[in-house]
């Protein structure tokens, strides 16, 4: 037998801290090894200690990291301190699993069985323990929970989960090459034409993301409405009068619609047999991420990437199963039972629960398998703190959707009536459930209305009233916003489940598109203009799409990461070639948008003092500080205002409805803080 | 050559953006004078300047085409 422990390397500190309690059945004894806690204990004989990584510990960089320099086709895998200055706490960790590594004589790779958990594990193996990556066992969960991580440790395996570390490396490779050579051929060729630096990013997935969104903003700025018309008719009988609509939804010139008024007039309308039929609606498919992002978005209003910080911390707290999955399955190991029991001991769900309980459980399933991961779903453990509100309101989505997968199909009724006058036809319809099913369990966000419909019965002769012409535009397309962007990501194939949101969060970040309304900047719409016409390839669904496919290949054993990384250095290299070429000419088109985008972002609104200048945000050359103040000082406009001096500012869409100055958002806190610049706003007077 | 209505960078007098809302604006006018019977290229110009549905760079168009 081995002299040395077992050393346990988990992805982030809460998850080593369950793992340590789960083995050690509350034993284990906390140490601080070059200033990292790690949890030590015996199991079985065994002596274990339980260690974390803070996120990924390694980074790919290029070994010169000069960001003047490209092409770049070098790279290599650092320390995450070393290329990312956030990473604070690399290097610490680093040496605190070195350090570890020296007296072990067996090692655990227990990070989140994905491809970032593996990647980050097969890192830590690799360059920290010393090439450990082989010989490593694998522990794979879905949830924190200590049956799971127990039965995740009874049957470690070895070598799982080597494609995907593959594929995962691979990525963040490819994706380095791509972002950093792109980016700095922007970056540079703005330069160039003599503005000052701004980092200018085109990713992989970035760069058709921004694309979708520039289509979609010409789409919208390029409409002009065309006119139509909605008839709509007033009926009478008995003193009960009742509107229908036309059965035709829309009328397309105005002599048509005068015409169906001019023959309805005065005339008599009969009804036909009403129509009275039930549909069976069956429950909602259990959450992956993207569904879960999209619900919480139509719910709550959380952006994906909130949703998916919010999901992640009620997993460490293993209140609900690994959130980064794409299944939409809910497999019988997992123990129903189990969980709706566990759930019945927390108030809000006991009567449902109770009720389900008496029944065979049976979910629906979705179509979307994940092999790694069931679809989210709750533990059944009861929250041992009180949770905050957009913590609280995630998981009571995740365990409604859950309890619905259970329920039966819900029972609609619907009706229709038709009342004719002549050739033309009015409308009446509505719908009402007349069997809850799964609906009782998902509660308010099944969605569903009841409309009524008044009885009606063949033959019922009704008085016209009256007819309405109502004149109509066609509708604007309406923007994305980052959670129907999401779904056209996941309909396109293109990034992943895990990196989606934060691709959406970087477009927004990089001031492509403006973060309250999704409008697409000058900036925006010049950085995907440039790429289509000089680099097209880098902005098409296509090439990205065929690499994505190829790293899925990778991930379960048939791709070969060597060669697609060969392919996509050379198809970078015909579009940096291209770039190249036409330097000069991009970075004058990029420098035009960036300065105007600049402008925009410190304009805040017209001068509610002098009505001709607009307010501005000015640093003061003297103090430093940044104020608000008129661009018609020179003409004699004294406007101005203090502004806080930590924070990003944002304007708001309108100005405030009491003093007409501008509102701005201060973002830097926790939540944006929203604020009329004017000192002297009557909102905020005293009473 | 800059763009008579945004100053975009352009070979012709019109940047792509507003050359294709210009497209769109000439598109619509027919549609128009099918729906209503008869409208004055004029009023229909000054109709989609003031329609909220309109685009902004096709109320651009619409505000240069009405001179």
């Amino acid at each position: 037998m081995s002299s040395g422990y077992t050393l346990v390397i988990c992805e982030k500190p809460d998850a080593a801290r369950r793992v340590s309690d789960a083995l050690s059945e509350g034993e284990s004894r906390n140490e601080q090894v070059e200033g990292t806690t790690v949890f030590r204990f015996d199991r079985k004989g065994e002596e274990f200690v339980v260690c974390a990584a803070q996120g990924h510990l390694y980074g790919v960089s290029d070994p010169a990291r000069e960001r003047t320099v490209y092409p770049v086709f070098d790279v290599e895998w650092y320390s995450s301190d070393l290329v990312d200055e956030n990473s604070t706490t690399a290097a610490r960790r680093i040496l605190t699993i070195r350090k570890l590594a020296s007296g072990a004589s067996k090692f655990v790779n227990a990070c989140d069985f994905d491809v970032e958990g593996e990647t980050i594990g097969y890192n830590l193996l690799k360059y920290a323990c010393g090439g450990k990556e082989k010989i490593a066992l694998r522990a794979t969960f879905s949830t924190l929970t200590k049956e799971d991580l127990v039965k995740a440790f009874d049957d470690l395996k070895p070598q799982a989960g080597q494609g995907l570390g593959l594929a995962g490396r691979a990525r963040h490779a490819i994706d380095f090459i791509w972002g950093v050579n792109l980016s700095r051929a922007l970056s540079q060729s703005a330069l160039g034409s003599g503005h000052r630096y701004r980092t200018i990013s085109v990713g992989r997935v970035q760069g058709p993301t921004l694309g979708f969104l520039v289509e979609k903003e010409r789409e919208i700025k390029t409409f002009v409405p065309v006119p139509y018309w909605k008839a709509s008719g007033t009926f009478e009988r008995d003193g009960v009068r009742l509107i229908a609509g036309y059965a035709k939804d829309r009328v397309e010139t105005r002599e048509s619609a005068e015409k169906i008024r001019e023959e309805c007039l005065r005339r008599e309308a009969v009804a036909a047999a009403m129509r009275r039929f039930t549909v069976q609606v069956g429950p909602p498919v259990p959450f992956n991420i993207g569904d879960l992002q999209k619900e919480a978005y139509r719910a709550f209003g959380y952006p994906p990437s909130r949703t998916l910080q919010i999901a992640e911390r009620l997993y460490l707290e293993a209140l609900i199963s690994y959130p980064r999955t794409g299944g939409q399955r809910l497999p019988p190991s997992i123990n129903y039972r189990g969980i709706i029991q566990g759930l019945g001991r927390i108030t809000e769900y006991s009567a449902n629960a109770a009720e389900l309980l008496k029944e065979e459980l049976k979910p629906v399933q979705g179509a979307k398998s994940d092999a790694a991961h069931p679809a989210i779903h709750p533990t059944g453990e009861k929250p041992k703190r009180p949770l905050q509100a957009p913590e609280s309101a995630v998981f009571d989505l995740v365990v409604r959707r859950f309890l619905a997968a259970f329920g039966p199909s819900a029972r609609r009724e619907l009706a229709e009536a038709t009342l004719a006058v002549g050739e033309h036809e009015f409308k009446l319809a509505g719908g009402r459930t007349v069997f809850p099913g799964w609906m009782k369990y998902y509660g308010r966000y099944a969605g569903y209305k009841d409309i009524g419909v008044p009885a009606v019965s063949e033959g019922d002769r009704f008085r016209v009233v009256g007819v309405a012409l109502d004149e109509k535009f066609e509708q604007r397309p309406l923007r994305y916003n980052q959670s129907s962007l999401l779904e056209k990501m996941e309909r396109e194939g293109i990034g992943t489940k895990a990196t989606r949101a934060d691709i959406i969060a970087t477009i927004v970040g990089r001031g492509y598109v403006s973060a309250e309304s999704m409008e697409v900047t000058d900036l925006g719409l010049s950085v995907v203009e440039t790429m289509a016409q000089y680099a097209p390839s880098i902005i098409s669904t296509e090439l990205t799409r065929e690499i994505e496919d190829k790293l899925e290949a990778v991930e379960g054993g048939s791709g070969d990461q060597a060669e697609l990384l060969r392919e996509t250095l050379r198809s970078i290299v015909e579009q940096l070639a291209e770039l190249r070429t036409n330097e000069e000419t991009i970075g004058r088109e990029i420098d035009s948008a960036v300065t105007a985008s600049m402008t925009k972002s410190f304009e805040l609104g017209k001068c509610p003092f002098c009505r001709t200048g607009n307010l501005r945000v000015i640093r003061s050359k003297a103090t430093k500080k940044r104020f608000v103040g008129c661009s018609n000082y020179s003409s004699g406009c004294r406007a101005s205002a203090p502004l806080p001096q930590k924070g990003t500012l944002r304007t708001a869409p309108k100005p405030c409805e009491l003093c007409s100055w501008p509102i701005v958002y201060v973002m830097g806190g926790r939540r944006p803080w929203r604020l009329c610049v004017n000192p002297n706003c009557p909102g905020k007077r005293k009473p | 050559m800059k763009c008579l209505i945004c100053g975009r960078e352009t070979v012709t007098d019109l940047c792509r953006y507003h050359a294709e809302a210009k497209q769109k604006v000439r598109a619509a006018y027919p549609l128009w004078v099918k729906a209503y019977g008869n409208v004055e290229w004029n009023d229909f110009l000054d109709n989609v300047k003031r329609n909220p549905q309109t685009g902004q760079w096709a109320k651009e168009i619409a505000e240069l085409l009405r001179g």
